[in-house]
């Protein structure tokens, strides 16, 4: 039996609360919001030729994973990252990590997670949470959205880890393994901001960025007629699941980001990325209104004025503020 | 809440809303960025409902088709796992072409074991409940 004495604290996404509770075990102690801005997890796609439970996939996040390897790489940690072919070598890699002392993250998709809430039992693979223990022929588990410590058994952990489809994680698990104790987390919050500005408005393909959001607002607008009520209305709930669902900690991480500007302005003593905070605190809230307008439409319970050309206006809206937010956030040094 | 409860499974009672706090971060009209634990708001809740509900009629369609005799049994067992044809041959290791000709009855009947054994698989029942469907 093994348990380590690890802190299980509730976050709002679950990749970057794992990052910063695992870098909180080897006493490098650094907030949420800051290992998601430095790990550069903002993002928009959309992906009309991607469908995930019968709807386009709209993405507000990075590819899994990457926050983690970013953030501990811009903070100078080492670690290692395993991937399985055979489901029996990753549990035995795994006990391996964990008799060393060392907690682990792992990759996990939701659909078979038997302490998940069931209405968000979904094909979902990029989930993430923390081992950091085992009793019997159970394994210990911090998962980060839920509000205490949980655990799994041996043939349920091994099945959420080698859950197939698109993602599928493959038995990743992922540890720090040495940690420096003193860092300047300045120039990784800038390299982090540029990064993540980058993402936003430098690259030149339509269906990233704020022009993924243009994009999807022009594709919006024309779905009640092209698709029908009630499909529009279904791949409405497609983006607005995508947007809110757990794990986003609300308007697709518009809010953490919002708090991650606000501390790295405190930071880096540089007042006008407070200012810019502000900004996206206010774009944060008018992609709330959006997804608050648009379950309406969902419901079929929207007033005649509150139809897809309106949310389309909204999404246009959204995207010039993030656009002027990203263009200033560029410019950091 | 308190401390006993720590490393205990939550016991859910069924796929009710509301049983669950997560953690959220807001933005209030004074400039603070806040967080904390509490229930999800509206939307989601109406966006995952309409999600369960549209799986529920989509197996409910399903059930019917094959009870009918214009799909197999994988059909049915596809939607009610929530997988499409390109999940589903991911999750079974079959070509995908193979998954959309095996949902129709004709190329069901004449399937192998082999075959049959790797949806059972991924569907997680046995190949007899795969075969003899009520």
């Amino acid at each position: 039996m093994i348990e380590l004495n690890f802190e299980h604290r509730q976050a709002g996404h679950c990749e970057s609360g794992v990052t910063s509770n695992l870098l909180h075990y080897h006493k490098l102690d650094i907030s949420e919001p800051i290992a998601f801005g430095i790990g550069a997890g903002l993002f928009f796609s959309y992906l009309p030729f991607l469908k995930m439970q019968h709807a386009p996939v709209t993405s507000f996040r990075v590819w899994p994973g990457m926050v983690f390897d970013r953030a501990t790489k811009e903070l100078g940690v080492q670690t290692k990252i395993h991937r399985f072919k055979k489901p029996e070598d990753s549990m035995k890699k795994l006990d391996e990590v964990l008799e060393l002392g060392l907690p682990v993250g792992l990759q996990v998709g939701t659909f078979h997670l038997t302490f998940f809430p069931p209405e968000y039992r979904m094909h979902y693979n990029m989930h993430n949470m923390v081992v950091y223990g085992k009793k019997d022929n159970n394994y210990l588990i911090s998962d980060t959205l839920m509000e205490h410590k949980v655990e799994i058994t041996y043939d349920d952990l091994m099945r959420v880890r080698f859950a197939k489809g698109t993602f599928a994680p493959n038995g990743r698990m992922y540890y720090p393994t040495a940690v420096p104790t003193e860092v300047d987390l300045r120039p990784a919050i800038i390299k982090g901001i540029r990064k993540t500005a980058n993402n936003m408005v430098g690259v030149p393909f339509p269906l990233i960025g704020t022009k993924g959001i243009r994009y999807l607002s022009r594709r919006l607008r024309k779905w009640p007629e092209k698709l029908g009520e009630e499909k529009a209305s279904y791949y409405l709930g497609q983006v607005l699941r995508m947007e809110e669902e757990i794990g986003t900690a609300g308007a697709g991480f518009r809010f953490i980001y919002g708090a991650f500007l606000d501390e790295a302005g405190i930071i880096l003593k540089q007042d006008w990325i407070r200012e810019i905070a502000v900004e996206m605190g206010e774009a944060a809230n008018h992609w709330r209104k959006f997804s608050y307008l648009g379950s309406r439409n969902c419901k079929k319970r929207a007033k005649p004025e509150e139809s897809y050309d309106m949310l389309a206006d909204m999404l246009m809206e959204c995207a010039d503020m993030e656009e002027k937010i990203f263009r200033k956030l560029a410019k950091i040094r | 809440m308190e401390n006993s409860s720590e490393n205990k499974n939550p016991v859910y009672k069924d796929q009710n809303y509301g049983q669950y706090r997560e953690m959220l971060f807001t933005y209030d009209e004074k400039g603070n960025f806040q967080n904390s634990v509490g229930y999800h708001g509206e939307p989601d809740r109406v966006v995952l409902q309409q999600a369960w509900d549209l799986f529920a009629e989509r197996i409910e369609e399903a059930r019917k088709k094959v009870l009918a005799g214009k799909a197999s049994p994988i059909m049915y067992y596809m939607e009610k796992i929530l997988a499409d044809p390109l999940s589903l041959s991911m999750m079974a290791g079959v070509s995908l072409i193979s998954v959309k000709l095996h949902c129709k009855p004709f190329f069901f009947k004449h399937l192998g074991d082999k075959t049959l054994a790797k949806y059972a698989g991924a569907f997680n029942i046995t190949v007899e409940q795969l075969k003899k469907f009520e």
